[in-house]
């Protein structure tokens, strides 16, 4: 009744290749693009500021990670690392006087070169094995950052990003600094999306599933897997570069620690491996589910209704947090993005029952 | 008592003409990490605050009618925590902010600036904040780790003399255990000593690597600059390593808990303190009487007197202190009036908790003086008077490193 349609059925190839099979997805994704770009309008600076915005950039984060955990099967888990070195890239070449649409490519271009050589521990080993490889990137990329003044930015090892403007629009009132990591964001959205139609995107798939048999069907895993490496990079160094200067605009090397790396790869998790609604539904968990939740309790605390001391307090939020991603993945493995697809799967056929997607 | 007279007859001759003020209740946003890095220091720290400000609200020091209110969250030690929390604090009206995170001052630094709102970073944070001109809005308010240095280099000069000595500065290798550094090597020139830094990875449980360089380099001295659970193991792998506890000096994270931990070993060690430790204070006897006693307090009534707590205290001392001076031109509390309030602050002291501080429109360090405490085997021993140790090194520090930030660093 919703989609005005009980099931999906393509009569022609066009039709099953589409990106948007029912019409009211599209519709759905279309209304949903302009609440996003006409955010700034009617949502708080408070909220713009400290929840969407940082929101946006992380969902461009995680989809890049997705890219390669989910679609390509290669665990990282140093990909903080891989946007530090874009955030740190592009703060330098600003400063060296490279206009800003050139350094966002530039340091997206360094990130990727460097993860792809880190890349290159996935042509030896996986699982397991590789996690402990890209963790060491991203003890060394910390090492390196937090040791080499140069980069660092001098005793207090924090650099303030430089003001600049992209394609005349000067990056710096808090509208500006959405609108471009909303466009980010959604070209990488659409990036991925198409991503899974080409035959790069079958050659990761594939990659994932078992390289040996991959390497029988013709699909080169050297090739495939360094270029995996190297695009989820580019993506991610590029992100880096966008949540230096349009987030926080003062960068230190904490904000690309080991916990952001591990926060990343919750994201991808509980969004749902490989998935861009996935991405998009993880990364907002992940990053605003501990602040409604630490607001949440302060409020009830501050009504009287928790009487517990300020130590235990702080750490409600996180128990709850807990409790709500071991509850989330025991209910849905595949994480966020099945519930949601279980729901528009329940409300593609209701009143009725079953559905074939 | 004339002076006294006059200067309330003067400020009920002003309050008397300006419009009458409104009662006010002002918001200090206390927005720390409670539950990730900071947390060996931030849950005495806070209770201590919130104890004092329940004084503060008990007393009536603002004047009548005013109160004081924090708001507490959790950043997590989270820049984009961090920022939440602060929008929404500051949009709650909070004029004063403390986050007790080096990474989330750092985050929201240039904001707050924009907002002309009051920071303070009192342990932590950018030590060239103290340049009032560069960084108006933030308030270090005690010694940098710069002045912690300087003071404990200084200490050494007077108990042994540093000509010809050596130093071991075994550090976390991090921006903070770097902090000294600049310090030492200017020092090392003036005073006629040499050193060699040592740093051990973070977070600093496994130390035994850089303790047995540092045995083979024979100091005669030890400085130990970490924080949290790697101070304890510092300590005890310096023992190990035939340090005596009598040659360890560290830097202002070394508490009770610290000594607890180490057990009997620890009598002799050496630290700077920037605030007194223990109950015989004025301040603390009273909040023990009208706050704890009153069923008020905030936390647990062990905590009461540790260093991290009376750290605590002091800051919000510091920062009523400034609200009300700040409140006594007749207008309403905003980050200016207060900022105006910490320049106002002379002499002040807390009654003996902490060494007198004066804030000027240029230093917002406070002067940087500190003292040497030991530890007795029960309780921190002060061994040296409050004092600021070599306070024109410091300010020269402070001015090339704020010139640097202004430039565009």
């Amino acid at each position: 009744m919703f989609y005005r349609l009980s099931g999906t059925y393509h009569t022609s190839y066009e039709a099953d290749r589409k990106l948007w099979k029912i019409p009211t997805d599209r519709w759905l994704v279309v209304a949903v693009l302009l609440l996003a770009l006409l955010a700034p309008l009617y949502v708080s600076p408070l909220y713009l500021g400290s929840y969407v915005l940082p929101w946006v950039i992380w969902s461009a984060a995680a989809l890049s990670l997705t890219l390669l955990m989910g679609l390509a099967g290669q665990l990282h888990f140093g990909f903080a690392a891989v946007m530090a070195i874009g955030a740190y890239a592009s703060i330098h070449l600003v400063r060296f006087g490279v206009p800003f649409e050139l350094a966002l490519l530039l340091s997206g271009l360094i990130a990727a070169v460097i993860g792809a050589v880190f890349g290159g521990a996935a042509l030896r080993v996986k699982g397991l094995y590789l996690v402990m490889a890209t963790l060491a990137m991203q003890y060394l990329v910390d090492w390196v950052v937090v040791n080499v003044p140069a980069i660092s930015g001098g005793a207090h090892a924090t650099l303030r990003t430089p003001a600049v403007s992209f394609l005349f629009m000067p990056v710096e009132s808090l509208a500006a600094r959405y609108w471009l990591a909303l466009g980010w964001a959604v070209l990488l959205t659409v990036f991925f999306m198409n991503v899974k139609r080409t035959s790069f995107g079958r050659a990761l798939v594939a990659i994932r599933d078992k390289d040996f048999a991959a390497a029988v069907i013709g699909v080169d895993p050297f090739k495939t897997k360094l270029m995996a490496f190297f695009t989820s990079s580019f993506m991610g160094g590029v992100t880096g570069a966008i949540l230096a200067f349009c987030f926080y605009r003062a960068v230190t090397p904490e904000q690309f620690g080991f916990n952001v790396s591990i926060q990343l790869v919750a994201m991808v998790l509980v969004g749902g491996l490989g998935s861009v609604i996935g991405s998009w539904l993880g990364a907002g968990f992940v990053l605003l589910a501990p602040i409604f939740l630490t607001n949440l309790v302060s409020g009830l605390a501050a009504a009287g209704w928790v009487p517990v001391s300020q130590n235990f307090l702080s750490h409600l939020p996180l128990m709850i947090y807990g409790a709500m991603i071991i509850g989330f993945l025991l209910l849905e493995p595949l994480g966020l993005a099945k519930i949601y697809d279980n729901i528009r799967k329940y409300f593609l056929v209701w009143p009725f029952r079953h559905a074939r997607s | 008592m004339t002076f006294l007279r006059k200067l309330a007859l003067t400020t009920a001759l002003v309050a008397g003409l300006s419009a009458p003020v409104a009662a006010e209740d002002i918001k200090f946003g206390l927005l720390q990490d409670f539950t990730a890095v900071y947390t060996f220091v931030t849950g005495q720290y806070n209770q201590g605050q919130q104890d004092y400000l329940a004084l503060a609200n008990a007393e009536g020091i603002l004047g009548e009618g005013n109160s004081v209110t924090a708001i507490v969250r959790d950043t997590g030690n989270q820049p984009q925590r961090g920022i939440e929390a602060y929008n929404r604090a500051k949009e709650e009206g909070a004029v004063l902010f403390d986050f007790l995170s080096t990474p989330v001052s750092a985050a929201i630094l240039d904001q707050a600036q924009a907002d002309k709102n009051v920071v303070i970073t009192p342990a932590h944070g950018r030590g060239d904040a103290s340049d009032g001109t560069v960084f108006p809005y933030v308030f270090p308010m005690m010694p940098t780790y710069w002045a912690q240095a300087a003071n404990l280099i200084e200490h050494m000069k007077n108990n042994g003399g540093l000509q010809g000595k050596k130093i071991a500065i075994v550090h976390i290798d991090s921006p903070f255990g770097r902090e000294p550094g600049p310090i030492l090597q200017a020092l090392s020139e003036q005073e006629g000593f040499e050193f060699q830094a040592f740093p051990y990875a973070s977070p600093g449980n496994e130390q035994s690597a850089a303790w047995s360089e540092v045995r083979r380099y024979r100091p005669d001295y030890v400085l130990i600059w970490g924080a949290g659970g790697g101070q304890a193991v510092s300590v005890k792998t310096a023992i190990q390593n035939g340090i005596r506890p009598e040659q360890i000096h560290s830097v202002i994270w070394l508490a009770e808990t610290d000594a607890a931990n180490v057990g009997p070993a620890m009598k002799g060690v050496k630290r700077f303190e920037a605030t007194a430790a223990g109950t015989d204070h004025a301040i603390i006897q009273r909040i023990q009487e009208k706050v704890i006693d009153a069923g008020k307090g905030s936390g647990d009534q062990a905590n009461v007197g540790t260093s991290y707590y009376n750290l605590g205290v002091a800051t919000m001392a510091v920062a009523v202190e400034a609200a009300r001076l700040g409140l006594e031109g007749g207008q309403p509390l905003t980050g200016d009036t207060l900022k105006a309030g910490f320049e106002k602050i002379a002499g002040y002291d807390a009654e003996g908790l902490m060494p007198a501080v004066t804030y000027t429109a240029e230093d917002h360090q406070g002067g940087g003086a500190g003292r040497v405490s030991e530890w007795d085997g029960e309780k921190w021993v002060p061994v040296s008077d409050w004092h600021a140790a070599y306070p024109d090194l410091i300010r020269q520090v402070i001015e090339k490193s704020a010139a640097e930030y202004k430039a565009g660093h």
